[in-house]
């Protein structure tokens, strides 16, 4: 049981800045996800804190131990890495004992504890057996049953569904869940998939070339994201953008392209004072689209031709043409739109983001 | 339908016999030929010594090798040759590999020194060795060179240093070929492997025992056999390092001798034959230990 504080966190290799000023504090029992794109530094920001890579600049606590230059062994961490890293010489139990037996634990205090993991995960059975005798989700069981055993005060987990099947996956991702409210012990789990990062964080950092984007807890980053890359990474299918102009207009202000023209909601119509004249960028996520009813004002509508149309069965999603621009609208399943279709949609204009143009922030 | 379809089928097996066949015809002129010409041979007094046919004289020349002390020398010889030659090789070539496993300063430059050895013709290396064990003119270190034989030999034998320098030679270009194979064999292992025990221990040694020799055990079977089985075929270095005057034979030197300069073909083929059933027991040890590791490798 331990909190984990990040301060100034830095890694550079000769020509890469890989982990830019991390500042992270991460409570005892929190499950933090990192999440982002492939060489976003999320990766190398775990791997530090497990003692693999050398730290370049900044600190890393962990309990209330600076653990800058400990050896790994002696941080009290225990890490699931992507492929297992089973050692397939040895079997189920062998492998679950294998950090305790390095520890030199007592055989009995080894054997309980052994037995009490592959009981929480439902491994009793495969013990006997050889990594290679095993399934993908049944490997992946171990891995975190040889983490659990060590009773340790952080879990790293190294991106550990991504090698099991899209089904197992969801699977997988509902257990680790659940263990993780039974052994409440503090928990950082890196990812590239924004769904589980959504799914399973008590809180999600968005990370992108080395720099921490924004921290909060998933509904918060997906309601406010603080630029238009936390804005774009969080939500499938992502969210819509589109460049606008900013005009004034019988005394209010308008988002303004070719084959849209919306009127600025009320809330937003102060912070984008300043933006007069000039170019931002709106965004709007597929769910806040829909058809337009003759409830819906028409300040707030537009037409859209439909490019493709594809049916999920809870809901349908159109891409559809409006003005230069492709969007996507997630529509009621009852809609029935075929290719080239006219429509006219709606959007809820108190859920509209708008981002700087420069800056690419939230505005 | 069945018919077009057995048509097929036949046409699938011609294609496949004459894809085969160059490996086969291979297979029979190289080694099923010779093998069996030196089988019948050892059954035979052949010899270019002897006037007339050869004639079938059973298993004499096994009986005979089996009372011959110099057969019995020359495979105590083979024996030590390989055992410590092969652990030399293991013991270096383990070394350099995990030397050369991480990365660091100058990397590229120490693993061309280590490859160089095995790299570079075996012929000319040979002479170079041959010439700074016994220097052909007086250079600086001729002297030194010629007490050091001088003692080796007065305290071992004659011929001691020459087989000293024998084996000093299989180590060095042997070393370096199982230096590049263990490498291989680490980088075909998933890091995360070795990095997982990082994270549980401390200690080198008991990572080095508890992972890295079992994950690598595989490579270590396949280097300890293509080192054991190259020990005992080896004929030219021996020769070569040896100038042809061997002291010390080893059983393919020995057979080699008994055919080529003394005549016995029969006698001289039973020798080379003996090596067989040895090296099929080698084979058979290390493939189990190879086939255990690799029926459970993930």
């Amino acid at each position: 049981m331990a909190q984990v504080m990040m301060k100034d966190l830095n890694k550079k290799y000769d020509e890469v800045h890989a982990v830019k000023d991390v500042n992270l504090h991460i409570r005892d029992k929190e499950f933090v996800v990192l999440v982002g794109p492939s060489g976003c530094g999320k990766s190398t920001t775990l791997r530090m804190v497990a003692g693999l890579e050398e730290i370049t600049g900044g600190e890393i606590t962990i309990g209330d131990r600076i653990v800058n230059d400990l050896p790994p062994k002696d941080r009290d961490i225990a890490m699931v890495f992507q492929n297992y890293a089973l050692y397939p010489h040895m079997t189920v139990y062998d492998n679950m004992a294998f950090g305790l037996k390095m520890r030199k634990f007592p055989k009995p205090e080894i054997a309980k504890r052994v037995q009490e993991a592959a009981e929480i995960l439902g491994i009793q059975e495969l013990l006997k057996r050889k990594p290679r005798q095993l399934s993908g989700g049944q490997r992946q069981r171990v891995a975190v049953g040889r983490a659990i055993v060590r009773h340790p005060q952080v879990f790293l987990f190294d991106e550990p569904l991504s090698n099991l099947d899209a089904k197992l996956r969801v699977q997988m991702r509902v257990e680790l869940k659940r263990l993780h409210d039974r052994l409440e012990t503090t928990a950082i789990y890196v990812t590239h998939d924004q769904v589980e990062a959504m799914t399973l964080g008590d809180r999600v950092v968005v990370m992108k070339d080395g720099w921490i984007q924004q921290v909060g807890e998933p509904l918060e980053l997906y309601s406010k994201p603080a630029n238009r890359f936390v804005a774009g990474f969080i939500g499938s299918p992502a969210m819509n953008f589109m460049e606008v102009a900013v005009a004034e207009a019988n005394g209010a202000l308008w988002l303004d392209t070719t084959g849209l023209r919306v009127k600025v909601p009320a809330p937003l119509a102060g912070r984008l004072g300043a933006y007069k004249g000039q170019r931002i960028t709106l965004g709007i996520r597929p769910e806040d689209l829909h058809m337009a009813t003759s409830n819906d004002p028409a300040d707030y509508s537009f037409d859209a031709i439909v490019e493709v149309v594809e049916p999920l069965g809870s809901e349908i999603l159109l891409d559809v043409k409006v003005g230069q621009s492709v969007i996507v609208a997630r529509v009621d399943p009852t809609v029935r739109a075929k290719l080239n279709d006219k429509l006219r949609l709606a959007l809820h204009p108190e859920r509209v983001r708008i981002f700087d143009n420069k800056t690419e922030l939230a505005i | 339908m069945a018919a077009a379809r057995s048509a097929g089928r036949a046409r699938d097996i011609r294609l496949a016999y004459l894809l085969l066949a160059p490996t086969l015809l291979l297979f029979g002129v190289v080694i099923a030929y010779p093998v069996g010409w030196e089988v019948w041979t050892s059954l035979t007094d052949l010899s270019p010594l002897k006037d007339g046919s050869a004639e079938f004289v059973g298993l004499s020349n096994y009986r005979r090798l089996l009372v011959d002390a110099e057969f019995w020398r020359a495979t105590l010889v083979t024996v030590v040759y390989a055992v410590v030659t092969s652990a030399g090789k293991l013991a270096l070539g383990l070394g350099f590999a995990l030397l050369l496993a991480r990365p660091f300063r100058g990397r590229a430059l120490v693993f061309l020194a280590i490859f160089l050895p095995w790299a570079y013709p075996a012929g000319v290396s040979v002479i170079g060795w041959y010439w700074t064990l016994n220097p052909p003119t007086i250079t600086a270190y001729a002297p030194f060179m010629g007490h050091l034989k001088f003692y080796v030999d007065s305290a071992l034998g004659g011929g001691a240093w020459a087989f000293t320098s024998v084996m000093l030679f299989n180590v060095w270009r042997g070393s370096s070929f199982i230096a590049v194979l263990l490498l291989a064999g680490i980088n075909s292992i998933p890091p995360e492997l070795f990095e997982c025990a990082l994270l549980e221990s401390k200690s080198p040694w008991r990572r080095f025992r508890l992972v890295t020799v079992p994950l690598l055990k595989p490579f270590l079977a396949l280097g300890v056999f293509l080192s054991i089985t190259s020990a005992f075929a080896d004929l030219s270095n021996v020769w070569m390092l040896t100038a042809g005057r061997i002291v010390f034979p080893l059983v393919g030197t020995h057979a080699y001798w008994l055919a080529v300069k003394v005549g016995q073909y029969g006698p001289a083929s039973a020798l080379a034959l003996t090596m067989g059933p040895f090296l099929l027991v080698v084979l058979l040890v290390l493939f189990r230990l190879f086939d255990r590791a690799e029926r459970s490798a993930a």
